[in-house]
């Protein structure tokens, strides 16, 4: 196995052992401490950072040059996010979320490393304002993603509040306010990502296909039509936290056109 | 030396025993030097709360030194010579069960945690007052950190386990920090008073008062530092408040769906949560299909605060287990340090007499 791989595979073991020990924790009807999620997050994003500094260095250019590693870079944007804003907003348990979906797409991306991996690019002279585009964009996705998280939580919440009868997990989420508010900014700073993601594309040396720009461009409209729609005509929290799912399920989906 | 405790708790004596018996705060130095100038207490700490009124003490033989703190007890508060139902405990016995009521395992809500806050200050006295001494005062000690052992090892605290608690509990779920919180109470009863008074505990402010009588809202207001409003305007006020509280006497729906939709439409980000504590009720349960409006009734209520005492009361024998395996390693006979003299207090001083009467005190909590 080459090394990066193994880097790869390490990052996953840490994610998916934060993951499986903060709910065997919560199955005994307790809450994990905050490290128990923070501290595996953190190393198994150490490694995913080698893991994608080999692939850069291999390709000599940033690594998202296959399906693979763009799920890779979508799953190291994620837990970027998570570790810098998961705390700051005060999203408590929102790792117990995003833990299992960053195992998940770097276990595909794994998966599909080891069956069909191109190897490296040619190292042709590499356009920085491409670079700049995907990593940008790439790490709204990663904003989006998380947005999402949180639109799950929230809805979570929602149901149990609406239910009657909340479940001990209830009492330990994140307030609903704070989800709500957390949606808008994870939503904003995506957008503000994608924006300059979109705005770098203008200076490549190639421009990217028309369907490239139709599929960006749809991306971009649906999410600043979300913020605006919410800042001007505010939506029921909930039904914005539906909204956000639904648009980072439709962001995802054009990553395979894309 | 050994270690007794002489007592009578909510369980073992009814309020009009435990009241003529409560010791106020103002006395409670006096009553120290009183008990502790009987010849055969050595040391001594007087608990007394709105649930129980307990004399600890450490003496070198305890059945003289239980039966003149019971003669004491029952001569001051004038009770007839076995009126009341002391419970006599001894050593162990004496230690176990002040670790459980330090725990808060003793308490009449399971759990509760002022107790703990009230032991220290019982302790507290006792030692300004020179009440205490080595074992006593390492008992206290040992007492405290039991407290904390059982609840920061188990789920003692977990769950609420009454409705103003439940109430807050879940708007907190809903808001985070209730400063700021603006709070509509419909109805002046007694039970909305409570509930607002949980929630205005944890931050809430803008408290708005509407009852069909002005004055009782007037009243209430004032006491919950509001603002009382004509029953007629409470829909127009709804518009711009975080929680309900309702709780009048109507036969009928007050706040009708209609109503929550209206003040939903001005206000459609902000989530409403509204508790319906009358019987009948007073909101319309289609309330709750409201988008982003959260409704309780008592029922709901209830059962939510009758989980956490469930869940309370099985957490119960996991702590005893605590105290077991604290009292097992730690030994009571760590408490037996060599005898170091009893520091009795000024002589010249009346309240160190013992046969000094303090006579009957008022109750307090």
């Amino acid at each position: 196995m080459p090394e990066h791989s193994l880097f790869l595979l390490i990052s996953i073991g840490f994610f998916a052992a934060g993951a499986l020990l903060s709910t065997a924790v919560l199955r005994r009807g307790e809450v994990a401490p905050a490290w128990m999620r923070v501290a595996p997050a953190l190393i198994g994003a150490v490694f995913l950072t080698y893991f994608l500094e080999q692939r850069g260095e291999m390709h000599r250019r940033c690594p998202i040059t296959n399906g693979a590693e763009v799920l890779t870079f979508i799953g190291w944007s994620v837990v970027l996010i998570y570790l810098l804003l998961g705390q700051a907003f005060r999203l408590s348990l929102i790792g117990l979320f995003t833990l299992p979906v960053i195992a998940t797409l770097l276990g595909a991306a794994f998966v599909w490393l080891s069956f069909d991996d191109p190897g490296p690019r040619p190292h042709d002279r590499v356009d920085p304002w491409l670079e700049m585009h995907a990593a940008l964009s790439l790490l709204a996705y990663g904003g989006f993603g998380l947005a999402g998280i949180a639109g799950v939580m929230h809805m979570f919440q929602n149901r149990q509040l609406k239910g009657g009868h909340p479940s001990g997990l209830f009492y330990s989420l994140a307030p609903i306010r704070y989800l709500q508010t957390a949606l808008f900014r994870l939503v904003l700073i995506g957008t503000i990502l994608l924006s300059a993601g979109i705005a770098a594309a203008f200076f490549m040396q190639k421009s990217p296909s028309l369907t490239h720009w139709i599929i960006l461009g749809a991306v971009w409209v649906v999410y600043a039509g979300l913020l605006l729609w919410q800042r001007f005509w505010p939506l029921p929290p909930n039904r914005f936290a539906g909204l956000t799912i639904a648009s980072v399920a439709f962001a995802f989906a054009t990553l395979a056109v894309l | 030396m050994s270690l007794f405790c002489l007592g009578v708790n909510h369980k073992s004596a009814s309020v009009d025993v435990r009241e003529r018996l409560a010791v106020a705060q103002h006395a409670l130095a006096e009553h120290l030097h009183n008990v502790h100038g009987l010849d055969a207490v050595d040391e001594t700490v007087i608990l007394s709360t709105c649930n129980r009124v307990e004399v600890y003490g450490a003496a070198a033989e305890n059945a003289s030194a239980i039966a003149s703190v019971r003669d004491y007890l029952n001569k001051t508060f004038e009770m007839a010579p076995g009126a009341v139902d002391f419970y006599e405990l001894s050593d162990e016995e004496a230690a176990n069960h002040l670790f459980e009521v330090a725990s808060g395992l003793d308490s009449l809500v399971i759990g509760e945690t002022e107790i703990f806050g009230q032991v220290k200050k019982a302790y507290s006295v006792a030692q300004s007052e020179k009440a205490t001494s080595r074992y006593l005062n390492k008992l206290f000690q040992q007492s405290f950190s039991v407290g904390k052992l059982v609840r920061t090892t188990t789920k003692i605290q977990q769950g609420s386990t009454s409705i103003g608690a439940v109430a807050v509990d879940l708007a907190e779920q809903i808001f985070g920090n209730l400063k700021g919180c603006k709070v509509m109470i419909l109805g002046a009863g007694e039970m909305s008073r409570t509930t607002a008074q949980s929630l205005v505990s944890r931050g809430a402010s803008s408290i708005i008062v509407s009852n069909r009588s002005f004055d009782k809202a007037e009243e209430l207001a004032g006491e919950l530092d509001g603002r009382a409003i004509r029953f007629d305007d409470w829909e127009r006020s709804a518009a711009d408040v975080d929680v309900i509280v309702s709780s009048t006497s109507a036969p009928h729906y007050i706040v009708t769906r209609e109503a929550v939709e209206a003040a939903m439409r001005a206000r459609p980000a902000r989530s409403l949560f509204i508790i319906d504590i009358a019987v009948p009720r007073d909101v319309d349960p289609q309330v709750n299909q409201v988008e982003n409006a959260y409704l309780y009734n008592i029922d709901q209520l209830q059962q939510i605060a009758a989980d956490g005492k469930a869940q309370r009361e099985k957490q119960l024998k996991i702590c005893r287990g605590v105290i077991r395996d604290y009292l097992e390693e730690k030994g009571i006979e760590a408490l037996r340090e060599p005898r170091s003299g009893k520091p009795k207090p000024d002589a010249s001083t009346s309240s160190a007499d013992p046969s000094y009467t303090a006579g009957p005190l008022p109750p307090h909590s």
